[in-house]
């Protein structure tokens, strides 16, 4: 099976000769296609800073990342801009759907930004709402819906793409129990039946816990690393929970 | 410490308020220029008769100018207001910082006073070089020369426009105080959060409600159209109010209207960004119908004021052209009974009048014929056009002019005289642009009969050139008569034409017109009676020009006003919605839409904010304007033409201006948080 995401020693440094912070310190990691890949790690510990160098929002001090055989980190900012829009699907934690627009249309805006024909876009979006099972609310506007209702909203217009690379920052952050149930079963449906890869950061055990391999990171390094193998999510969750104690996490990030 | 933070804040904000500023900076220089007109003109060598027209003027744009600056304050307060509710949260973090409302109201106090200060400042410095091209058009409409050019600066003006204003900025201060007094703190710091409400409307009902639109504004225009400008009639105040009910639901349901057309048609649709800039503008339109049909009104009286006030000048300059071709002319009333003196010769040597060998002149008599005007045309008018004709006092007798007294004349002009066999009438009018029966006439007939004997009319198209140059005019339809013309002849009047020759202008031209002074005079005596008009072509331009550079002033004043006012609104309101929209364009930028594709989208969303109620506003104004022209009768394409070109520019330059202003703005504040 083929890489879908190579990392390869990225660092990252902020500030200027007299006082480097590194934000991430010599990272490597695959991902293949088909995974679904969880990075947990305290505050500050620099995964947001991963996933915005992996998203082409930032770029990396020195390494390579390598999305679907394409180094992005020579690409010029308007290959970038090109290559976000069709090799990568964002699922924000505070959805970012735009309220002045029915769910329908959010959805087929991500189609129409990459100037798909008119044609297409009406059975694609039909064939991702069926999957995430929103067909229902398509023609309502966000202020309608429930916070589950729109996060599978953003998660179908980040799917309808067929994106390379799916990447969720948080995507339970502003949820409730129920609803982010409810999220990562779709997510993890998703994962088996359509095999779209995803790369999720969060710091909620819980959530983290549907993931098939979790990364921890501290101080910008990879702490630790969890494979799920053929454990029960419950015990897969235990063994997350250990590490985060290990990592002294906050017990609040925590449950 | 509340000065330094005032100043500050003004000074960062410069640039987000530059409409704002903009706004009240072009306000006071259009109030100072207007204003000026007088000290403008008071340089300007004008004759005795335009002065007085533009003492009138003088007086109309005093008046004119409190209204105005009721429209200004309210725009002011209006955009004061905006930038007051931009700034909520800023005042919120002021307060949660233990800064009570009494310094924050102060701190805006000293805001308002610096930005109006400025403004003011700058305003009237702009208006002073405004009111220098102003002096440049008013010389130009009065036909007077500029050589005697002088910089003006009206102190007078000054002083006005500061005091208004700084009553417009004190309102606003008092205003600022009551809204912050208003506020409380928790809505200002999640002021920025809140989102306009979002208005479901089935699309049935917008579609219904703007086909009813549609039907009021047809019904509107057929009903002004059919009925003209007639304020008596209740049916033209029914299609006024019919067309403002139109407009209003129009701006209500058309974009309802759009989004369910556009979403008939998936290309256009299903394109870039064209879903998210309908549904902005959709958001945008519905919410501000009513300040849209506003702007959609006080356009189309800009359009409207523009283009008539040209068209008026233009009806003018017509009923001048064909009768000025001499550059004095006088005209002895002899018709009054019991009178001595017949000739207008007598009537010269009674003031020892002697023309100069360089005033080339000729004499005429003007009898009346026994046939009249109603007589002639009673064929081809209807009655409507008949009753005209007798209100507006061109109804009477033929008047009939010699043909070898016309010759001499037409001499005078360098013209070649004309061949008159005894049973031929030339005609010579240029009456035939104003009445609709005489041109048909001339165009079917062409003999005329006059007690009962026929005579060929030996022009198939009327003489232009009239044989006097007169104020009024009345009697613009002349028939040269062969010299033995058998029928009767009623003498009329003892005219004379003069033509001067060489460097003497100025010295006749004083000459004749002391003299015209003279004769008048005998209109008050007994014995020696005689009434006589006389004026001189400068005179009669005087007439002509003062009262169009009144229509044309006050029409460029109130245009100008209202094109910056609904102008700037809109783009406060585009503006506005650039803040209140910044998230939707981070999502944007998130879910991958390029700088390129943004910016697009920013640029067709302005653009159709600015046009929607511009188009709707030219609808109007070309009904507005049709109707107009059909009362000053003016069809002359050139006229139109050549000023519709200079009006575009101006509506072009000014709302194109805050258009592109709006649109670099808008592209500023969503880069800037990007």
């Amino acid at each position: 099976m083929h890489n879908i995401l190579s990392v390869e020693k990225i660092e990252k440094y902020y500030g200027n000769k007299g006082n480097i912070t590194k934000a991430i310190d010599n990272i490597s990691f695959n991902v293949e296609k088909a995974e679904f890949l969880g990075i947990m790690g305290p505050s500050g510990s620099g995964k947001t800073t991963l996933l915005n160098c992996i998203s082409t929002i930032d770029t990396v001090t020195t390494g390579h990342i390598i999305i679907n055989k394409k180094d992005i980190t020579t690409l010029k900012s308007k290959a970038l801009e090109e290559f976000r829009r069709d090799e990568l699907g964002f699922i924000f934690q505070d959805f970012n759907l735009l309220d002045t627009l029915t769910a329908y249309e959010n959805i087929a805006l991500a189609l129409t930004i990459q100037n798909r024909k008119a044609a297409q876009i009406d059975a694609a979006i039909k064939e991702v709402s069926k999957k995430l099972e929103i067909t229902d609310v398509l023609n309502k506007y966000p202020f309608q819906m429930s916070g589950g209702q729109k996060q599978r909203v953003a998660s179908a217009r980040a799917l309808v793409t067929k994106p390379s690379l799916i990447l969720a920052d948080e995507p339970t952050g502003a949820l409730d129990s129920k609803s982010s149930r409810l999220l990562l079963d779709s997510f993890e449906k998703l994962n088996k039946e359509f095999e779209a890869t995803i790369l999720m950061v969060t710091h909620d055990a819980f959530t983290a816990s549907y993931a098939h391999r979790i990364l921890f990171i501290k101080d910008g390094r990879i702490f630790n690393e969890l494979i799920r193998g053929n454990d029960t999510r419950k015990e897969f969750f235990n063994k997350i929970i250990e590490v985060v104690t290990l990592l002294g996490g906050d017990a609040i990030d925590v449950l | 410490m509340f000065y330094k933070m005032a100043l500050n804040n003004v000074k960062r904000s410069f640039k987000d308020y530059s409409i704002y500023f903009l706004t009240l900076t072009f306000a006071v220089c259009i109030f100072y220029s207007f204003n000026s007109i007088e000290a403008q003109t008071s340089v300007l060598e004008i004759s005795k008769s335009t002065k007085s027209y533009m003492v009138t003027l003088n007086k109309l744009i005093a008046g004119t100018s409190v209204f105005v600056s009721f429209i200004l304050g309210g725009l002011i307060i209006y955009a004061n207001n905006f930038l007051v509710k931009k700034r909520k949260k800023e005042f919120g973090i002021y307060m949660t910082l233990g800064m009570s409302k009494g310094k924050i109201s102060r701190i805006l106090i000293m805001e308002t006073f610096l930005i109006g200060l400025l403004s003011l400042i700058v305003g009237i410095l702009l208006g002073i070089i405004v009111s220098q091209g102003l002096s440049v058009i008013t010389a130009k409409l009065l036909v007077v020369d500029m050589d005697k050019y002088k910089f003006i600066i009206s102190v007078s003006a000054i002083i006005k426009s500061s005091l208004y204003f700084g009553i417009i900025f004190f309102l606003v201060m008092i205003f600022n105080q009551v809204k912050t007094y208003k506020y409380k703190l928790i809505d200002m710091l999640n002021a920025a959060k809140k989102n306009e409400d979002i208005k479901l409307k089935n699309p049935i009902i917008s579609i219904f409600v703007f086909l009813l639109s549609v039907a009021a504004l047809t019904s509107a225009y057929s009903m002004v159209l059919k009925f003209g400008l007639d304020l008596s009639n209740s049916l033209f105040l029914l299609a006024g109010v019919l067309g403002v009910i139109g407009t209003l639901l129009c701006f209500f349901s058309l974009s309802s209207f759009l989004i369910y057309i556009v979403q008939r048609s998936k290309k256009i649709y299903f394109k870039n960004l064209n879903i998210f800039v309908l549904r902005q503008i959709n958001n945008k339109i519905t919410t501000n119908f009513l300040s849209m049909s506003a702007i959609c009104i006080m356009l189309f009286l800009t359009i409207t004021l523009l283009f008539t006030m040209f068209s008026y000048k233009g009806s003018i300059d017509k009923t001048l052209k064909g009768n000025t071709s001499f550059d004095a002319s006088a005209k002895l009333d002899s018709n009054i009974e019991g009178k001595k003196i017949k000739n207008i010769k007598e009537s010269l040597d009674k003031v020892n009048f002697k023309f100069e060998s360089y005033e080339k002149h000729a004499f005429f008599t003007e009898y009346k014929l026994k046939v009249s005007l109603s007589d002639l045309l009673n064929k081809y008018s209807s009655k409507e056009e008949q009753k005209e004709l007798e209100s507006s006092y061109t109804d009477g007798l033929i008047s009939g002019v010699k043909i070898s007294e016309y010759n001499s004349t037409r001499q005078l002009l360098g013209l070649k005289p004309m061949d008159l066999k005894d049973n031929e009438v030339l005609v010579v009018s240029n009456y035939e642009d104003f009445n609709n029966a005489f041109h048909k006439f001339m165009k079917n007939e062409n003999s005329v009969v006059i007690e009962n004997k026929t005579y060929r009319i030996k022009n198939e198209v009327p003489i232009k050139e009239n044989i006097i140059s007169s104020k009024s005019s009345f009697e613009f339809l002349y028939f040269i008569i062969p010299d033995n013309f058998k029928g009767e002849l009623k003498l009329y009047s003892s005219c004379f034409n003069v033509m001067f020759q060489g460097d003497n202008h100025e010295k006749s031209e004083e000459k004749f017109a002391n003299l015209f002074t003279q004769l008048e005079e005998y209109r008050n005596e007994k014995e020696n009676f005689m009434l006589i008009y006389g004026n001189t072509l400068e005179q009669l331009y005087g007439m002509a020009y003062g009262s169009s550079a009144i229509i044309v002033f006050l029409g460029i004043y109130l245009g100008i006003v209202f094109l910056i006012s609904s102008a700037a609104v809109l783009a406060l309101q585009q503006l506005s919605e650039a803040s209140d929209s910044l998230e939707r364009y981070k999502s944007l930028k998130k879910i991958g839409a390029s700088e390129k594709m943004i910016n697009k989208a920013i640029l067709v969303q302005n653009l159709i904010y600015f046009m929607v109620p511009l188009g709707l506003a030219i609808i109007h104004s070309i009904v507005g304007i049709s109707i107009a022209n059909k009362m000053l009768a003016t069809t002359n394409k050139n006229i139109m033409g050549s000023s519709s070109l200079m009006i575009g520019l101006v509506l072009i330059v000014i709302y194109g201006g805050y258009f592109y202003a709006t649109y670099v703005g808008f592209k500023s504040i969503v880069k800037n948080n990007n």
